[in-house]
């Protein structure tokens, strides 16, 4: 019987311990950032923690899924969004410091991996005429990946550039989508898709190169990609390090080569 | 291979069953001992996670202990933090979920008890506390080690509510199942494939030690 | 001895109807027969703690185990109450002695061991103390089963059909043993059955229980003696069980001499020694009467006495005789017209006619391994009234 006496002992020090180890943990500051942020972001944070020594997590999502999670409480302490809607629902919420800033400016490419159909030019001329042979269908039964537009900025502007050229209604059917750009461009690289409107800062990473063909849409065909970021009001020290560390100009310069437009030094709130 | 997200994966299986066995063994017995009224009702209500959609438990957990609930501002100002996106939030939704994977095998085990074994203990002198340690739980014991064994690892593979719920916050709630889909979101597919792996080779070893454990509980009733 | 009398009323409609009130004293065996459904097995549940009647009392000697006037409820771990079930209900997963040890809280823990190898030899299962149930056979297992009663050193003992699920030779030597621990042990037995070989082999006193009532109750040579329980005919036959002594066999002749209250019976031969105590019975269709000695037939057995009781209830489709052999009644079953044609009333001096094949000699305890000298059976004289 001191054997059970035993057994129950190691029951309720797990669940101690389990729960004693959850809260008691010290973990650095978790910033959440949109999707299309993936290859720019950890770049600057490797940069960041070799200089100043402290670390930070990123989290990457669709920005309408984190401004969601932000809303139910989730502990994040800077969010960059891929656009300016989204934070301004959080700021109108209160739950941010301030209006924030935006830190740069996103394009859209349209992408065609290696052996599709699809030739990819700005005014998607290709596109048009794969659905005009295929009388709208695309070849093959083939899939066109977009980002979704009610969670991702990027998608909410693929929609418009679609739209733009008259080809929403002909491809609605035929479209896949992620429920961010990240997954969106999974779906168009693998094959899963003849192509896709993917975000510029994902597929001009090197590794891309070999994957496939794109194309940089002109940022006329879409409301602009403004990207802003905000400080939540729990941030801590280093999380606003990090948002002025994002501003300054070795960020601006990684921002700049992984194909963002910087805004101008002094942008107004 | 995320270390963080193999800890995290297997804090909440231990987690997990820290909670609920205690529970389940106290109402698997009472399922399989007692007659009452509404009882196929509660038996029902047992199954329903099995049958509920990870996301619909998210939704509604969500709801009623998200920051915008008063329920969950009352749990921010006395913890300190919000009860989704904590490993305790994710806790409780596992161990919501993991309900009808504890309770029926450890309800079949004690079923499998002779009544007239257990009346057989009572006579012997043995008080109720004696009778449950030494005869029925050795007796349910491979249920018992099924329903553990069965609800770690479907801990371990849990996906839907983990995300909702918990948010992949890395070193809190990221599991390693969570942790697959993320590296495949930052396009690195092998270490996706690595932990993808082993998830798999504990699937694996998961599905063999329940079917040796279940050959073994024959032999026993002789 | 009524510092151990186990003294039992059973009141309650529901769900099982019960109506029943007995005793048992040290010493004795009540046999509790009765066809399925019957409620014995709820009177034995009621005995053991684990059911409670509507209305009950039930008291062991001094002890107080069930009282619903007063709300007094004792649960079966708080009487010391020993019980073989009808499937032994032993625990799976430990051996025999540890299935003996788990009864043996009341001793201190490191007695308990060799407590329980005592015990287990004592029911004559000297082996495979280290086996678990699965690996013994039906009789080995019944052996465990009354080890494990016995161990709690109880106050009564209860058997639930103990021989329901094994064959018939195994059954003999089991009812054998169970006879024996009637005679070293000093408390009250009760057995529930619905097989009546069980009750004419061990029972001192009989319950005889039809949809929970009584129909009689008393000492086993009086009931099987009495000519009106037309309930025990139709299920069993009628027939009177006594005791008798062996006086001495006679194997040339192929016969045994037994004597008894109402003189001298020669039943077939077999291998008995003088002195040995048995029970008898005769069914109440092989005895034939007759009003002169007859002569000149196969017979053996004649025997003078009187009619002391008649059924002739119209019901019935034979007349039950009873008659007075010296105090032992004998129970004979006749035509209508027999009664006539042998003017048969209360008082008449007849004669009852036996065939020794008739007669069926159940030895009363004897040791499963000798076969030679006497048992150590105490020299009973024949049962008187």
């Amino acid at each position: 019987m001191p054997r059970r006496a035993l057994r129950s002992l190691v029951l309720v020090a797990i669940v101690i311990v389990a729960f004693w180890a959850g809260v008691a943990a010290q973990r650095p500051p978790t910033i959440a950032a949109a999707a299309n942020l993936n290859f720019a972001l950890n770049e600057i944070k490797d940069r960041f923690v070799r200089e100043r020594g402290t670390p930070v997590e990123i989290v990457f999502g669709a920005s309408g899924t984190l401004t969601r999670q932000i809303q139910d409480g989730a502990p994040f302490e800077l969010f960059l969004a891929a656009d300016e809607a989204f934070t301004s629902r959080l700021t109108v919420a209160g739950l941010t410091r301030d209006a924030g800033v935006v830190y740069a400016l996103g394009r859209l490419v349209v992408f065609a991996p290696r052996g599709s159909p699809l030739t990819v030019d700005p005014r998607l001329d290709g596109l048009a005429r794969l659905v005009k042979v295929g009388k709208g269908t695309l070849p093959g039964g083939g899939k066109f990946a977009i980002a979704n537009p009610d969670v991702a900025p990027y998608g909410e502007a693929a929609e418009a550039v679609l739209q733009k050229h008259g080809l929403w209604d002909d491809l609605r059917p035929q479209l896949v989508l992620g429920d961010s750009i990240a997954q969106a461009a999974q779906f168009a690289t693998t094959g899963n898709a003849i192509g896709g409107l993917l975000a510029y800062s994902l597929v001009v990473e090197p590794g891309f190169a070999q994957r496939g063909t794109y194309a940089l849409i002109p940022d006329s065909d879409h409301l602009p990609l403004r990207q802003r970021m905000v400080l939540l009001k729990r941030a801590s020290p280093t999380a606003t390090q990090f948002y002025n560390y994002l501003q300054g100009q070795t960020a601006r310069e990684i921002f700049r080569k992984n194909g963002y437009g910087v805004p101008p030094v002094a942008e107004p709130r | 291979m995320d270390w963080d997200a193999l800890r995290v994966s297997l804090r909440l299986g231990a987690g997990t069953l820290a909670v609920l066995l205690p529970c389940g063994i106290w109402f698997g017995r009472v399922l399989a001992i007692r007659q009452f009224r509404g009882k196929s009702l509660v038996e029902a209500l047992v199954t329903v996670p099995l049958v509920l959609p990870p996301t619909v438990l998210g939704f509604y957990l969500l709801f009623a202990f998200g920051a915008r609930s008063p329920l969950g501002q009352a749990f921010q100002t006395l913890v300190g933090q919000s009860l989704p996106f904590s490993f305790q939030g994710l806790l409780l939704a596992s161990a919501i979920a993991n309900i009808p994977f504890v309770v029926q095998p450890i309800q079949r085990g004690f079923e499998a008890i002779p009544s007239d074994v257990r009346d057989a203990a009572a006579c012997c002198g043995l008080t109720p506390w004696q009778r449950f340690l030494r005869i029925e739980v050795p007796l349910a014991w491979p249920g018992i080690l099924t329903a553990a064994i069965l609800t770690f690892a479907h801990t371990l593979g849990e996906f839907g509510v983990v995300l909702m719920v918990g948010g992949n916050l890395p070193g809190q709630t990221r599991t390693l199942s969570v942790a697959i889909y993320d590296r495949m979101q930052a396009f690195d597919d092998r270490s996706a494939g690595i932990m993808a792996a082993t998830l798999l080779v504990i699937a694996v070893a998961t599905l063999m030690l329940t079917t040796t454990l279940s050959r073994q509980v024959s032999p026993r009733r002789g | 001895m009524a510092d151990r009398r186990l003294s039992v009323s059973l009141r309650q409609r529901t769900p099982i109807p019960l109506n029943v009130e007995f005793t048992c004293d040290p010493g004795e065996i009540l046999a509790v027969f009765g066809p399925s459904g019957s409620g014995k097995t709820t009177i034995l549940r009621s005995i053991a703690g684990l059911y409670c009647p509507e209305h009950a009392s039930i008291r062991s000697g001094v002890e107080i185990w069930t009282e619903t006037s007063t709300r007094t409820f004792a649960p079966p771990h708080r009487r010391t109450v020993g019980v073989v079930f009808q499937e032994y209900a032993l625990f799976p997963h430990l051996t025999a002695r540890g299935n003996v040890m788990t009864a043996l809280g009341h001793r201190p823990a490191r007695e308990r061991a060799a407590r329980a190898d005592q015990l287990l030899d004592l029911v004559h299962l000297s082996t495979h103390h280290d086996r678990r149930p699965q690996q013994l056979s039906g009789g080995e297992r019944q052996r465990v089963a009354v080890a494990r009663a016995l161990a709690r050193e109880p106050a009564v003992l209860l058997l639930d059909e103990p021989f329901a699920a094994v064959d018939r030779t195994v059954r003999r030597r089991l009812q054998d043993e169970i006879d024996e621990l009637r005679r070293t042990l000093e408390i009250p037995l009760v057995l529930v059955t619905h097989d009546f070989d069980d009750v004419v082999r061990l029972a001192t006193h009989l319950l005889i229980l039809d949809r929970g009532n009584a129909v009689a109750s008393g000492a086993l040579a009086d009931l099987t003696s009495r000519p009106d329980l037309s309930w025990l005919r139709d299920a069993v036959g009628l027939g009177s069980v006594f005791e008798a002594r062996v006086v001495r066999r006679n194997p040339e002749r192929g016969l045994l001499e037994l004597a008894f209250d109402g003189g001298t019976l020669l039943a077939s031969d077999r291998v008995l020694n003088a002195g040995a105590t048995v029970r008898v019975r005769i069914a109440a269709r092989d005895v034939i009467l007759a009003t002169s000695e007859p002569k000149g037939l196969s017979l053996h057995n004649v025997l003078a006495g009187r009619v002391s009781a008649l059924n002739a209830d119209p019901a019935f489709e034979h007349i039950i005789v009873q008659i007075n052999l010296g105090g032992v009644h004998l129970l004979a079953e006749v035509t209508r017209d027999a009664i006539a044609r042998l003017d048969l009333v209360g008082g008449k001096q007849l004669y009852a006619l036996i065939k020794s094949v008739s007669i069926n000699v159940i030895p009363e305890f004897r040791m499963p391994s000798d076969q030679g000298p006497g048992p150590r059976t105490k020299n009973q004289a024949p049962r008187t009234k």
